[in-house]
């Protein structure tokens, strides 16, 4: 393949035999999925066995970086991996930026790695250029996330890319996640448990190659206009200084001030969220912690650990195993609940289930990772403690999506009321609920509607349907939804980031102009927006034929809209089951499926060139 | 090519790499951090930066760093 952008190469690795090989990406493919997140819906669709358990050992895990990742544009390093997930059932994404893990494997000269089979031994996989190898594992099992990084990044020599995951993805947590640079997170879902269930500690790459842009001169005019955009952005100083405290002060800047090493960046940001901050006194003095951002060092407080630096070393221990902390929390307030009900019983000789101590806290971190004890059924996730403690147990369960439990909403760590694209999208997008807005407006609460047709142009929004979700005083987050995904795949096919910092900068036009720079492919808006909608109809068709249904996998959680539940983004009223149930029908209805059951019609799929995925 | 003394404050370093890339797209026309002339090495709370013999202290890595860690000032006596 010969455009710009693209490395031109899949990898293509058969863990179970211990054979690599590599082909050519396809020009056409990668010109009408994209590339990125797009691209690698498409492989898993191509490659996947329909029918499989997320854990079987055929089931197909694909890597995928964008065409722009390591191109210097602005905040362009994502990388996706896409599977089946073992908590959700679901195939889902899981994305992360990460200090060089992109950058390195398009150097080195792939695309995109798809990987099937499982190891007979612990494996991992090293890629420096067109050297790949699997290599044997057992002095990196049972090591810490950071651990394997750093052992990995000694032996390829940095600058490296390292994918690892930590004891609880060896041990198949059903919310283990894998490590980009052990500082991003793939997951929520499970990812990590695919990865141990492969026998595939980590993957290691280096590239000592490059990327070329298609058009150079372009590639320039439109990097410096984005640039020149950045710079003389306002808050420019403040977002880099502050990262996401900017907009989360969960902290003060003095105490922030106190811990900060130094910001970090995935490979060409110019904003920065990412940390790195030493503990300055106390019992962990010392500890440093590199993270993707301090906020998430201060989930535990949410939870009922009292003193910063404690919250800090328990985040710390949980990356270490490569547990997700939303879920591990969720699980622990409700085992915690249920042994009040006296539903369950720990034996003696189990720690106590407290999660305002830290010792406490680290005991089941472990005990969980390794399935010791009861921390085997904890282990499982909510579907798991549910079965084995019965309907008892279900009757204090709290909201879920897809088995999991929300990040955001009532009793969820995050609080937030407003019923947005964000909220909503925890249950619309196949993969569950995962922090990501897809840079829709609803994103920060009460943004008056008069902000939202400039920002929807920007998303690439059409004018007919700006109306549609703007109509007079009213706000239709379900439609907004189906183009909040839509932008959210641009970005994430070509391997720009999402958040709302850097999002801000870029606008589907660009897009467009910037992906035909740099990949020579021609393309203007409409094109672009056809090959969304493939691409997003994709990633439903397949979920349905692993048997997906609105009733099961997109059901709301009734809790949701209890008491002191959700309330309308606009109003602020208290919102109604039905109502959100409208809202869905209006987020299938904008797509072009079925308004009752969001499967895609014959028609809608015989435009997007999706007709043998019926 | 006017050249320029670089200034380095490694500890302002994000580890963007911006720099890196700018300088083997000038000088490579690829966008390569091993092609790069000057070498950014993070390893989370230490970071070294360096330059390789081929530098010609043509200050594009300074005029790329968004977190004033690379400045540049005319060398004396160049034109």
């Amino acid at each position: 393949m010969s455009v710009g952008g693209f490395a031109g190469q899949v990898l293509f690795v058969d863990l179970s035999k211990g054979r690599t090989r590599v082909e050519p990406l396809d020009p056409a493919l990668a010109e009408q999925y994209i590339g990125g997140l797009g691209l690698s819906l498409k492989l898993v669709k191509d490659y996947i066995r329909p029918g499989l358990d997320a854990l079987d050992p055929d089931a197909v895990v694909v890597l995928g970086a964008g065409p722009l990742v390591g191109t210097g544009l602005p905040s362009t390093s994502r990388v996706y991996s896409i599977c089946k997930l073992p908590t959700s059932g679901t195939i889902g994404w899981c994305g992360a930026g990460g200090f060089n893990f992109g950058a390195m494997l398009k150097y080195a000269g792939f695309d995109h790695v798809v990987i099937t089979g499982r190891a007979e031994k612990p494996v991992y996989l090293e890629i420096v250029d067109d050297r790949v190898e699997l290599r044997g594992a057992e002095d990196l099992w049972g090591l810490s996330v950071d651990a394997a990084y750093e052992v990995l990044c000694q032996r390829l020599g940095r600058p490296a890319g390292v994918m690892s995951i930590g004891p609880a993805g060896e041990n198949r947590v059903a919310y283990s996640m894998a490590f980009i640079d052990r500082i991003s997170t793939l997951g929520r879902g499970g990812f990590g448990a695919v990865m141990g269930s492969k026998n595939l500690k980590a993957v290691a790459v280096k590239g000592g190659g490059g990327v070329r842009v298609a058009d150079r001169k372009r590639y320039r005019e439109l990097a410096a206009g984005l640039m020149e955009k950045i710079g003389s952005w306002p808050h420019l100083k403040e977002a880099q200084t502050a990262g996401l405290i900017k907009s989360f002060p969960v902290i003060s800047p003095e105490d922030y001030r106190r811990m900060k090493k130094r910001r970090a960046a995935c490979v060409s940001c110019p904003i920065g969220c990412k940390d790195v901050i030493e503990v300055p006194d106390g019992e962990f003095a010392g500890l440093v912690k590199c993270t993707s951002s301090v906020i998430n060092l201060y989930t535990p407080l949410l939870y009922g650990i009292q003193d910063y630096r404690e919250s800090i070393r328990c985040m710390a221990t949980l990356d270490e195993y490569g547990l997700d902390a939303f879920e591990f929390f969720g699980i622990m307030t409700f085992v915690r609940t249920l042994i009040e009900e006296g539903i369950v019983t720990p034996d003696r000789s189990e720690p106590e289930v407290r999660l305002d101590s830290l010792a406490l806290v680290e005991a089941w971190v472990e005990r969980i990772s390794r399935r010791q004890g009861l921390g085997d059924v904890l282990a499982g996730g909510f579907r798991k403690i549910i079965e084995t403690f019965g309907p008892d147990a279900a009757r204090f369960a709290p909201a879920l999506v897809k088995g999991m439990h929300p990040y955001a909403g009532p009793g969820s760590a995050l609080a937030w009321d407003l019923f947005g694209t964000m909220e909503l999208g925890q249950v619309l997008d196949p993969r569950g609920p995962h922090v990501g807005s897809g840079g829709s407006p609803t994103y920060f609460a009460r943004r008056p509607l008069e902000a939202f047709p400039g920002h929807l142009q920007r998303m690439g929004v059409p004018e007919e349907a700006i109306k549609r979700i703007l109509p007079g005083e009213d706000l239709k987050v379900g439609a907004l939804l189906r183009y909040s995904h839509a932008w959210f795949t641009i970005l994430g096919s070509l391997g720009a980031c999402a958040r709302a910092n850097i999002n801000r900068f870029y606008n589907a036009d660009l897009c467009a102009r910037l992906y035909e720079a740099v990949t020579g492919i021609e393309t203007d808006l409409a094109a672009l927006r056809h090959r969304v909608d493939r691409v997003w109809t994709l990633y439903r068709m397949m979920n349905l034929r692993e048997g997906f249904q609105r009733s099961v996998e997109e059901a709301l959680p009734e809790r949701w809209f209890r008491e002191a539940g959700f309330k309308d983004y606009v109003t602020g009223q208290a919102l109604s089951l039905a109502e959100a149930s409208g809202m869905i029908e209006d987020y299938y209805d904008e797509w072009g499926w079925d308004k009752q059951t969001g499967v895609p019609s014959a028609e809608e799929l015989g435009r997007l060139g999706l007709a043998d995925t019926a | 090519m006017a050249k320029y003394d670089i200034t380095v404050a490694a500890d302002n370093c994000t580890g963007c790499l911006r720099c890196e890339l700018a300088c083997s797209d000038a000088y490579a026309k690829t966008f390569s951090t091993a092609s790069a002339r000057i070498r950014v090495v993070m390893t989370g709370p230490d970071c070294e930066i360096s330059f390789t013999d081929e530098c010609v202290e043509c200050g594009i890595c300074a005029d790329n760093c968004l977190y004033d860690t690379l400045s540049k000032e005319r060398k004396e006596g160049d034109r």
